[in-house]
């Protein structure tokens, strides 16, 4: 059974919390509970990584996830938002099909990864802590590390120049 | 063989020098040559003349021999290898009197007739052209190179009859000249592939060798098809058409090619294979049979018509099938001889006219003419000359080569060949004298103008005509005395090898034949002159009496009619239905029926660019699914 | 099934209802949001087989925090287009946007 030192009941509990809140997103009809849904799915993600042994990861997905993105995502909502009479519908006319096809999706991988003789390597502690990772992040994968930082100011000057309004023409 | 390194050169130059006239004449003769043109060709032609005699005398030292000389290897392709080799015998020898002497005295007369013409350069150097073709026709060794002067020729005579190209008229006439050429063409090259496929080879030596092992069906076809490309060339019926048509092109053209020289090549051919036809009776009898039909049915239509030239190229075609008719009867050296004679005499004929339309002024219809005979003495003399041979009056060599062929049939056991060609014979004198009546005797019906200018042609004409003429006249007692046994029969021995020569009966059957052929040509002279001097409104009263007969003569016995309805209606209707059905139906429906399969395709597939990326994505996503599963089932097996 | 297949299916089921929004929902924040649950299903995966496998021990948890890092900057852009598109159209409907249908 996962989770290693974790009682088992703790993966149902977070596995369960992740499923139900990610079936919100796509399922709400008011996006703000969608939104709300999304949060609450990352914060399950993060206990999620907690019980993996990720904590570094846990930590940022936190920070990163649940305290940035979410908040801009809320941000768009609220700009974009229209009035509730506007929707006539939420789902497209492609849902039909795409309903069945994530079910068959999810029925084909699962087969496959339950058939396949993939396991773990019986040694517990291989999750790197976090002294190790920072040694990583700064040596060998100090390049990537970096582009990502370049990617991130690029994301940022590209956001403000879309997202501006244009200038008047007199 | 000793002696032959004179001859080798002398071959050579043979067919080189006409054609270095025909490149030089025709590469710089309007810039530099203009009216001077006529220098080399003729000046190259006069030495082909002499080195023609020279062949000839080479052949006469030597009578058991031929010369037989493989210059150069021109086709190797596995089995068939075709080389410019040249034989010379004794039937070449012949040919190459005539084609030498009288290419050349055309030449000359050519500087006359042709002077202040616009493309001046251009006849010689198509003239040259000839030269080296026909030469190299009459010089081969294998029917390949035989083919390859037979088309030249062919061509020749297309470039030489369109001559005035800008005439609607005579561009046509070419253009049926060489499309009937074409017809018969045909024939000869199946019938070269025939012998080929029998014997393996294309050499005259390879393939008489070989002639007794070919069965005999298939030496049959081999023969009618040879025979068909005669047909083509020499105008015999039914692919005679093109010849009176050809007489669009200037008069010395008509003297040499269609007279004197190409028409005579498939006498030649057909000579030349005899060692083929005499082991296939039935196309010998076939042969026969079209030559005398052919020659009486062109007599039949000369009597009627009223160009001067036309009546000379139907008596041309009768002459070339009274040939045939030789060649078909077994008398090969006959033939031969009358071709020989026949060169020079109807040569001397086309000449004249020429002379006589020069002296009117260009007008060739002879009821515009009459009463030349005081204006211009030479030309009437010598025509005279040429008239009295072609109709085989004693002692002129007409004389002894018709009635040769006829007698000949006649033992032979062919009469009805010999009553036919009596009746040819008849019509022949008939049609000559009118033209010589018409022409030269009588009130001048010409106009007061055409009258003032009629005039004896230059020199460089006249002297042409004097030089035919004697030929015309003594060649039959030269080359033909006795009968059956004179010297070219001698010489033409060793070509027409087991040919049996009786002795001429002086005082029973060959002597009464001789006497009654003279007796009805000089019938023929008295009834035209009885036409056409005595009662002159006789011929209308006759015509008018006989009038489908006369139409029919005058007509041409409708045959460019029936060619026209057979096989040109029928071939232009043909591609007319080709267009409309196959090429706009089938061939254009296919290219755009595609098209359309591909436009169709398109808008069809267009609803699938919603412009919508969710859209895409579904593809995408369910493209994995599919992929995912196929992996695994392929992985998993 | 071992511990990992259960963690490799919560990660593959996330992943499934992800997909299923971004494929059927109208509204394109809305897609946007399915689009991150998706990638944390990834990272998910990716964090389990980096604790329960050997190799190379770091890989899959930078790679994971690296998703995490992207993911927050694809989400601003996106959505910076989104906040223009909605300038321009006063739509955030996903089926309005089809200017390269044909």
């Amino acid at each position: 059974m996962p989770g290693g030192d974790f009682h088992p009941w703790f993966f149902v509990i977070v596995a369960a919390w992740v499923l139900i809140c990610g079936l919100g997103v796509v399922a709400f009809k008011k996006i703000m509970y969608s939104a709300v849904s999304m949060v609450l799915c990352f914060l399950g993600v993060a206990f999620a990584y907690a019980l993996l042994d990720a904590s570094l990861v846990a930590i940022i997905q936190i920070l990163v996830y649940v305290g940035a993105i979410s908040i801009v995502i809320i941000f768009a909502i609220m700009l974009t938002e229209l009035q509730e009479g506007r929707y006539d519908q939420f789902f497209n006319r492609q849902s039909i099909f795409a309903a069945p096809l994530a079910v068959a999706a999810a029925a084909v991988l699962t087969v496959v990864v339950a058939s396949s003789d993939i396991s773990g390597v019986t040694d517990k502690a291989l999750n790197p802590g976090l002294k190790v990772l920072s040694d990583l992040l700064f040596n060998r994968y100090v390049f990537p590390f970096e582009l990502v930082s370049l990617v991130l100011v690029a994301a940022l000057i590209g956001a403000i120049v879309l997202a501006r309004k244009e200038e008047e023409r007199s | 063989m000793e002696g032959t390194q004179y001859m080798k050169i002398a071959v050579a130059l043979l067919v080189l020098l006409p054609l270095a006239g025909f490149i030089i004449t025709l590469l710089f003769g309007k810039r530099f040559f203009r009216t001077k043109a006529h220098l080399l060709p003729v000046a190259l032609v006069t030495v082909t003349a002499v080195l023609s005699i020279y062949a000839f005398e080479w052949v006469v030292r030597h009578p058991d021999e031929a010369f037989v000389w493989n210059a150069f290897s021109w086709v190797a392709a596995g089995r068939l290898t075709g080389e410019w080799g040249f034989l010379v015998d004794s039937l070449t020898g012949i040919m190459l009197l005539v084609v030498g002497i009288i290419g050349m005295l055309v030449h000359y007369y050519s500087i006359g007739y042709m002077k202040d013409d616009p493309g001046y350069y251009r006849f010689f150097a198509y003239l040259n052209l000839f030269m080296f073709a026909m030469f190299v026709l009459i010089l081969a060794n294998n029917y390949l190179l035989l083919f390859l002067g037979w088309e030249g020729v062919g061509l020749c005579s297309y470039l030489l009859i369109s001559f005035w190209f800008r005439k609607k008229s005579a561009s046509q006439a070419g253009k049926k000249a060489f499309l009937v050429n074409r017809v018969g063409d045909f024939g000869f090259t199946l019938g070269m592939f025939l012998i080929f496929v029998t014997t393996g080879t294309l050499q005259f030596t390879g393939v008489f060798d070989k002639a007794e092992m070919i069965g005999s069906g298939t030496l049959l076809w081999i023969c009618l098809l040879l025979f068909t490309g005669a047909v083509g060339k020499s105008a015999q019926f039914p692919l005679h058409v093109w010849l009176p048509d050809a007489m669009e092109g200037p008069t010395p053209v008509s003297a040499l090619i269609h007279a004197a020289t190409m028409v005579n090549a498939g006498v030649y051919m057909v000579a030349r294979s005899y060692p083929l036809f005499i082991h296939a009776h039935t196309a010998m009898l076939i042969v026969m049979i079209v030559g005398t039909f052919t020659a009486i049915y062109s007599a039949y239509i000369a009597i009627t018509q009223n160009d001067i030239k036309r009546v000379i190229a139907y008596s041309t075609v009768s002459s070339l099938g009274f040939m045939f008719l030789a060649l078909g009867a077994g008398a090969w050296v006959a033939g031969i001889f009358y071709l020989f004679a026949h060169g020079f005499f109807k040569g001397l004929l086309f000449l004249c006219s020429g002379s006589v339309i020069h002296a009117m002024g260009g007008e060739q219809d002879m009821r515009q003419m009459g009463g030349l005979r005081q204006k211009i003495p030479l030309t009437f003399w010598t025509m005279l000359i040429g008239a009295i041979a072609l109709i085989g009056v004693f002692p002129l060599a007409g004389f002894w080569a018709k009635d040769e062929i006829l007698g000949g049939a006649f033992v032979g056991g062919d009469y009805v060949v010999w009553a036919v060609g009596i009746i040819t014979a008849f019509l022949t004198a008939v049609f000559a004298f009118r033209l010589i009546f018409m022409t030269f005797f009588g009130e001048c019906r010409a106009s007061e103008e055409v009258r003032h200018h009629i005039h004896e042609s230059a020199k460089v004409m006249t002297i042409p005509l004097v030089l035919l003429a004697i030929p015309s006249a003594l060649l039959g007692i030269l080359v033909g005395w006795p009968p059956e046994t004179g010297w070219i029969h001698r010489f033409l021995e060793p070509v027409f090898f087991d040919l049996e020569h009786e002795k001429f009966a002086w005082l029973g059957v060959g002597g009464g034949l001789m006497v009654f052929s003279l007796a009805v040509a000089l019938l023929g002279v008295y009834v035209a002159y009885v036409m056409y001097i005595r009662r002159t409104e006789l011929p209308g009263r006759v015509a008018a009496r006989l009038q489908v007969a006369y139409e029919a003569s005058f007509n041409k016995m409708y045959m460019d009619q029936v060619y026209e309805v057979v096989p040109i209606r029928s071939t232009i209707a043909f591609a007319g239905w080709l267009w409309t059905f196959f090429d706009v139906k089938v061939i254009d429906g296919a290219v755009n029926g595609l098209a359309r399969l591909w436009e169709l395709t398109g808008e069809r597939l267009r609803p699938l660019q919603t412009g919508r990326v969710q859209n895409y994505a579904l593809s995408i996503f369910a493209g994995m699914v599919v992929l995912v599963v196929v992996l695994a089932w392929f992985w998993g097996s | 099934m071992n511990a990992l297949q259960w963690w490799l299916t919560l990660s593959i089921l996330l992943f499934c209802i992800g997909a299923y929004g971004v494929l059927a929902r109208r509204n394109v924040i809305v897609v946007v949001m399915s689009l991150e649950v998706m990638l944390n299903a990834v990272n998910i995966a990716l964090v389990a087989i980096a604790n329960f496998r050997g190799g190379d021990p770091g890989a899959g948890t930078l790679f994971a925090l690296f998703i995490i890092t992207i993911a927050a900057a694809e989400v601003t852009v996106g959505l910076a287009i989104v906040i223009a598109n909605y300038r321009n159209k006063r739509t955030v409907q996903t089926d309005q946007f089809n200017e390269l249908k044909g």
